[in-house]
């Protein structure tokens, strides 16, 4: 399996643990009933849940981005060192956004620049893929 | 085609019925007037989810649901299959979770306590075994 792969791999299993992130840090907020249940009058998560549950949407949208250029990059054989640089660069931003963001680290623009480490990875890769 | 690869086009035509299912009481309930507007929370007074029925909102809720279980199960039938790993293992796991994803949705529709979330674990842990496999 080419390293590119491995990497999406590993970033669903960052999204994976994202995602039960946002399940234990909501579950202490609206209790397991309200949680388990329909969810109907389920009210606005908010402090550090509010933060993972914002960092989960975030990263899904990562992921729906990042998974299409790896992908095209398979079919069509077009793996260089440079892809594998920038989906190293792109799982490294991802997984320092998630700390970053859940415990708001007070510094000026961190969240933001590392968002876009990723962000800018991924164009990379879809530039490639051209 | 691997089985994972039939069970993920079986799991997006799945997303396309949940469209429906919601798409379609929501029109008859807040008519085409709201629903084909910019929907503006000024216009309309909030947001256009919240003035859905109980039993729509959560089919919305589902339908959005399943689109963050899609992309993941998605990468995981893919790079299963490109790897050369798909094996009896993970066409099980793949069968598994589009059977999850089937009955969350009446599961979600009438409320079934605690019965959502252990369908939606089982999908959950699905895709996750799969994206293990692929690196182990």
């Amino acid at each position: 399996m080419s390293s590119e792969l491995s990497i999406l791999a590993l970033y669903g299993l960052l999204v994976v643990l994202t995602v039960l992130l946002n399940v234990l840090t909501a579950l202490p907020q609206v209790g397991l009933m309200t949680l388990g249940g329909p969810r109907d009058d389920m009210p606005p998560l908010t402090g550090l849940a509010g933060r993972v549950a914002r960092t989960l949407d975030n990263s899904v949208v990562a992921m729906a981005l990042f998974a299409p250029a790896v992908l095209i990059l398979s079919a069509k054989g077009a793996f260089t060192a440079g892809t594998l640089f920038a989906a190293q660069i792109f799982l490294i931003a991802r997984i320092a956004f998630v700390p970053i963001y859940a415990f708001a680290i007070p510094v000026p623009f961190l969240r933001t620049l590392v968002w876009l480490a990723g962000f800018l990875a991924t164009v990379y890769l879809y530039l490639m893929a051209l | 085609m691997t089985p994972e690869l039939v069970a993920l086009t079986l799991a997006a035509l799945l997303q396309v019925i949940q469209f429906a299912l919601m798409a379609i009481p929501a029109n008859i309930e807040l008519g085409p007037g709201k629903t084909m507007s910019a929907r503006d929370r000024s216009r309309l007074g909030g947001s256009l989810e919240d003035q859905l029925s109980d039993g729509t909102a959560r089919l919305y809720r589902a339908m959005n649901n399943h689109f963050e279980g899609l992309i993941l199960f998605a990468i995981a039938c893919i790079v299963v299959t490109l790897s050369g790993q798909a094996d009896g293992f993970t066409a099980l796991c793949a069968w598994a979770y589009l059977l999850a994803r089937v009955v969350y949705i009446p599961a979600y529709y009438y409320g079934l306590k605690p019965w959502r979330s252990v369908v939606w674990f089982i999908g959950f842990l699905a895709t996750t075994f799969m994206l293990l496999a692929t690196l182990l």
